[in-house]
């Protein structure tokens, strides 16, 4: 087992949308809400899973594996401007970190206590990241946990630069682009 | 040439025990040129005396030879340059084979430091003398360079190589601050509530002073062996914030540890006696002899005398009597009564044969040949506390130790908001009020006995657990301890001096009286005019004496005085701690890397890295920007402009909060039109500016500057919360990419690649279409920023590299360059379009702007609207105006300054040479009757010489805008 590892997750699909009546809306196309704010859904397929995160109370992130056609459904709905729904660009680049040692390298880039969170709860962070926006949506991996990292993709290529200087002189590795 | 000795006074001892050298790990190293040798575990301070070196360092200001004092990181005594870092502290500082080692702030060396000439010219430099003597401008330069000269501590070398460090955020439930028998109890005690537990302590090991006491050992085992305990020896609680928010600094990196509750068990620190000659090598606080002894086994002396105060200064005696060291007098300060709380230490004492004189008190230490301490002259003391001179009696000694009282360590607690209050009866500041969440414990709380402290420690230890949510806990104090282990005054006056109160600064009793004499009769006033506690020991073995003497000559109590504010840092960091790794995050466009294909010259543009041009072989820089200029002009050129803040609002009263936030009207804006728009703040100054375009009836999507995207969008944020209307923000500056694609052959090569009409009809100027463009869905804006026809196209980021390609190949035959931002301020110059932050400035309002035409004065309310009309009443009190410059020869710079009779008139905001215009044009903020002149005017040069220039009309390059309205092509 990988003590940490850093793989980019650009391909992954990406929908955003918010709006008084996005969550209504959203549980219409058959999508499970989360019920509070900053934390998310995951709904299990044949592609890895759809994770919907709730951003506050009436911001959502969707992300899901390109080749499902579930986020192009979604989209394309949100395209059509339902009422009270409005379309955000999500446009972000992503990583995800695992390993055993992924709370500890965290710890050198981020103020948050991720060995601390609950993710019964499914939390989904939003916080600093070496002084970069970031939403970290946290998964049990089978042996560990995993995070998924997105930030706005303008510093997405710095962004990751400093990660992997991090993550090898932490004694991981920098996988590239997930398989 | 290196320091003297003297016969080894101290020396190492045999092996025993506990000690923490090993000794089978000899270490070489080099002090001021001369080599020793130590052992592993050994601190610096700690090998040179044991090799016998006599003095380490020269003091601040006179130059005084210095060794150990505190030998616990109190006092800035052993101040050294190690292996060219300086200012590293010799007492706690680890030895490492084959340092290199030199003391700081000497003249010629250690031994032969010409500066200690000062020591003799004393009187000559009282206290606060700088401030009479010196502050003639004249000759204040000459003065300031002979100090820094004379004075300080080490260099920093200009040629350091730069040490990157980690830095890591830490969490624990409970942070104990200090290992010693309260610190170690606590922790034990929050740890068997079920808490996680840090224990963080400046010492290589736990138990802090009380390193020979069995039950003590017990914890200590027991806390190494606690899963929920993490120890971490060597590292410094050197900030205390907020919300338990505490800095930790050990060896490697600053850790920035947030704990749910903090024990402070910081112990307290000894202060020495104040008397002539204290600071002579071999005069040390007891704890320092007692450290050395027990951790290094390196004797402090053969022949000691003790100067006491304190149950504690008999102990000290019997533990080096212990090891075989004679102890020759113990000279208390106090009575044999006020004494009695160590009467069975005392029997023990005088069994030994250590001669034992109550109520005196040290005279002056005596020098010898090497300058080190070989006696004592000392004398009975009067009612009140005064030496009687014709009485002195004079002892041979070549260690002279102190113990004569405590100052509690409650800097940090102070730091964190606590609040202290002063005890008589221990003569110590002590906790008074604490901060939710922290608690105290151990000396530093008066506890003093040591199985009193271990229950103190286990007290504090279960309600921090508790209020961390672990475990329950009643509140039941510990008792203070009823002995004083504090003089109420350890000083004694002498007519001539050296009696010093503060080591750092060479700050003697009557520096300190001179100042009070003065009027500086508070303790902030006196600490800042004097210096006291302002040195890198931050007043931790002066400040309780200065406030005594303070307090004395004010005739009230310390604690009616109180202790000065204490700040971070607790102890010096290096500043490679604070900076830590210095993460540098760039932002990229999503065309970064089509722009590093094509030869961009990258320049930083706020947070962004941008190209300032494409350089291409056979062009310099001034060549490759003026082509760029022309192909913009004459054919077409493409520049990224995905750094501008891009904000999308939705909402049924979208446009009543964009006509709020904007000076200019936007709810009357046509669906698939746009407008300029212009942001003030409540004051009218502008604060921003952009295009803002109506995408639908509940939709609109605007610009701001590069740098001003996300303070726009924070404050629109915040304002929405605010008003609470229907609407909702999107930032979606990082998402989606935008180019400017402008010249006078730009809509016919867009217009292939386009799904909607370009034709002017169609598609006018200030227009904007949804549309596909080369596949992609993009928005197009017919924008004139370059005042060239032109579109600026906003695509998704991840279409941006597609969208530029294809751009660049529709161009590749018909002359279409890339641009960057030098010729992008060309062209805008040219037009004379203003940029916001840089032709306006904190104080620039649209009147001043000649932005007026921007602004909606009419509108029942915008931000900055009321300001605006106070503004306009009282006229401008200056305005932008183009300007010309006919004559060849260097140019102005920005910032230079317009003269018109000799006075100054204006100052330029942007210039530069125009190839187009044949000519060099610029915008200048000017006084109003200048701007109205319109006249020649001088601009100061950078050499100093006048260049002539003129107001003219701006734009400077088609005023009518007929090529950024395409009359000519249409």
């Amino acid at each position: 087992m990988n003590q940490l590892t850093l793989q980019l997750m650009n391909e992954r699909a990406r929908v955003g949308c918010k709006g008084p009546r996005a969550a209504e809306w959203l549980s219409g196309q058959g999508l499970a809400i989360p019920a509070g704010p900053n934390s998310y859904s995951f709904a299990p397929d044949a592609y890895g899973g759809l994770v919907l995160a709730r951003l506050g109370s009436s911001e959502f992130f969707l992300e899901h594996d390109a080749a499902g056609d579930t986020l192009r459904r979604v989209a394309a709905g949100i395209a059509t401007w339902p009422p009270g729904v409005y379309p955000v660009l999500r446009e972000d680049c992503g990583w995800l970190l695992s390993g055993v040692a992924a709370e500890a390298m965290l710890a050198e880039v981020c103020s948050v206590d991720f060995a601390a969170l609950d993710l019964s709860a499914r939390p989904v962070i939003m916080t600093l990241m070496v002084g970069v926006a970031v939403l970290i949506v946290p998964l049990s991996g089978a042996s560990d946990r995993q995070y998924r990292i997105w930030c706005d993709p303008t510093y997405g290529s710095s962004l990751g630069e400093t990660l992997q200087r991090v993550i090898v002189e932490c004694g991981g590795a920098y996988l590239g682009v997930t398989a | 040439m290196a320091p003297s000795r003297l016969g080894h006074v101290m020396r190492r001892l045999d092996p025993h025990p506990g000690e923490w050298i090993d000794r089978s790990l000899p270490l070489g190293f080099t002090f001021e040129g001369r080599e020793y040798h130590g052992f592993s575990g050994d601190t610096i301070s700690s090998a040179l005396a044991a090799e016998g070196v006599t003095y380490l360092a020269r003091s601040f200001k006179y130059h005084r030879p210095r060794s150990i004092l505190s030998f616990a990181n109190h006092d800035s005594n052993v101040l050294l340059c190690v292996d060219g870092v300086p200012n590293v502290r010799g007492d706690v500082t680890p030895l490492i084979a084959g340092m290199r080692i030199e003391a700081v702030n000497t003249h010629g060396g250690l031994a032969l430091d010409k500066a200690r000439i000062l020591d003799y010219l004393g009187r000559f430099l009282p206290v606060g003398f700088y401030y009479k003597a010196f502050h003639s401008r004249r000759y204040f330069a000459y003065w300031e360079r002979l100090f820094r000269r004379m004075t300080g501590l080490g260099q920093v070398s200009l040629h350091a190589v730069r040490r990157a460090t980690p830095k890591r955020y830490g969490f624990c439930d409970v942070l104990v601050i200090g290992a010693g028998p309260s610190g170690v109890a606590a922790a034990l005690a929050a740890a068997r509530a079920g808490a996680s537990v840090t224990l963080v302590d400046e010492g290589m090991r736990c138990g802090g002073s009380a390193v020979s006491h069995a039950p003590l050992q017990k914890l200590i085992d027991e806390v190494y062996q606690s899963a929920s305990i993490s120890v971490r020896p060597q590292t410094e609680a050197s900030g205390c914030y907020a919300d338990h928010w505490v800095a930790l600094v050990d060896r490697v990196r600053l850790t920035k540890m947030r704990a749910k509750a903090v024990v402070f068990a910081t112990g307290v620190i000894e202060q020495p006696a104040v008397f002539r000659n204290n600071d002579l090598p071999g005069v040390m606080l007891a704890t320092a002899a007692l450290a050395l002894l027990s951790r290094h086994r390196v004797s402090p002396g053969r022949r000691i005398v003790m100067i006491a105060a304190n149950l504690e200064a008999y102990e000290a005696c019997l533990a080096l009597s212990a090891q075989g060291i004679r102890v020759e007098a113990i000279i208390d300060l106090r009575s044999q009564q006020e004494a009695l709380d160590a009467d069975a230490e005392m029997q023990n004492c005088a069994a030994l044969g250590m001669e034992i004189l109550h109520s005196h008190a040290p005279y002056r230490a005596i020098a010898g040949p090497d300058g080190a301490v070989c006696g004592l002259d000392y004398g009975p003391l009067d009612p009140n506390l005064r030496v009687d001179s014709r009485k002195l009696r004079r002892i041979s000694c070549d260690a002279l130790l102190m113990s004569v009282g405590w100052a509690a360590a409650a800097q940090l607690l102070q730091q964190c908001g606590g609040k202290t209050r002063f005890c008589d009866s221990l003569q110590q500041f002590i906790p008074d009020e604490l901060p939710t969440g922290t608690f105290a414990a151990g000396r530093m709380n008066g506890v003093y006995e040591i199985a009193a402290r271990i229950a103190d420690g286990e007290r504090a230890g279960a309600l921090a657990a508790a209020h961390a949510g672990h475990g329950r806990a009643g509140d039941a104090p510990v008792p203070r301890s009823t002995r004083r282990p504090s003089h109420r005054f350890p000083i004694i006056d002498h007519p001539a001096a050296r009696n010093f109160v503060d080591f750092d600064e060479d700050l003697q009793v009557k520096d300190l009286e001179n100042a009070i004499q003065e009027g500086f009769d508070s303790s902030e006033l006196l600490k800042r005019y004097s210096t006291v506690g302002m040195g890198p020991s931050q007043g931790k073995h002066s400040h309780m004496n200065a406030l005594r003497i303070l307090a004395r000559a004010r005739g009230i109590s310390p604690g009616e005085l109180g202790l000065t504010t204490a700040r971070p840092m607790y102890h010096p960091v290096p500043m490679k701690y604070l900076a830590g790794r210095s993460f540098h995050i760039e932002r990229r466009t999503p065309l970064d890397s089509d722009h590093a294909a094509i030869g961009a010259v990258w320049m930083p543009a706020g947070n962004w890295r941008r190209p300032e041009y494409y350089a291409r072989t056979g062009e310099n820089r001034e060549q490759s920007v003026a082509a760029e200029v022309r192909a913009v002009r004459n054919a077409v050129g493409l520049i990224d402009v995905g750094t501008l803040g891009k904000i999308e609002v939705y909402g049924a009263q979208a446009g009543i909060f964009l006509d709020r936030v904007y000076a200019g009207r936007l709810a009357d804006l046509r669906v698939g039109m746009t407008r300029y728009g212009l942001m003030l703040d409540e004051s009218g100054v502008i604060v921003d500016d952009g295009v803002v375009a109506r995408l639908g009836q509940e939709a609109f999507y605007f610009t701001t500057t590069t740098g001003g995207s996300a303070t726009v969008f924070r404050e629109l944020l915040r304002l929405n919360a605010q008003w609470g209307l229907d609407c909702a923000l999107v930032n979606v500056t990082g998402h989606r990419a935008a180019v400017n694609f402008a010249g006078p052959l730009s809509r016919d090569i867009l217009q292939p690649l386009c799904n909607v009409d370009l034709s002017e009809a169609a598609f006018p100027y200030l227009a904007l279409r949804e549309a596909c463009v080369a596949g992609i869905a993009a928005r197009l804006l017919r924008v004139g920023f370059v005042g060239e026809l032109g579109y600026e196209i906003h695509v998704p980021a991840g279409r941006a590299h597609e969208l530029w390609q294809a751009l660049m190949e529709a161009g590749r035959t018909l002359g279409l360059r890339a641009f960057g931002v030098e010729a992008q301020r060309v062209l805008r110059l040219e037009k004379g379009h203003l940029i916001v932050g840089q032709d306006t400035d904190g104080l620039t309002d649209p009147i001043e702007a000649n932005a007026m035409w921007a602004v909606g004065m009419k509108k029942p309310f915008f931000i900055g609207q009321r300001s605006l009309k106070i503004l306009a009443a009282r006229g401008p009190r200056q305005l932008l105006v183009g300007i010309e410059i006919s004559a060849a020869g260097r140019l102005p710079r920005e910032c230079h300054l317009l003269i018109r009779d000799g006075e100054i008139a204006g100052r330029v905001t942007s210039i530069l040479r125009s190839q187009t215009l044949g000519k060099a044009i610029g915008l200048a903020m000017v006084v109003p009757e200048l701007a109205a002149s319109a006249g020649e005017l001088a601009i100061r040069g950078e050499g100093g010489e006048m260049i002539a220039a003129k107001i003219v009309p701006t734009p400077f390059y088609d005023p009518q805008l007929l090529r950024q309205k395409a009359v000519t092509a249409a």
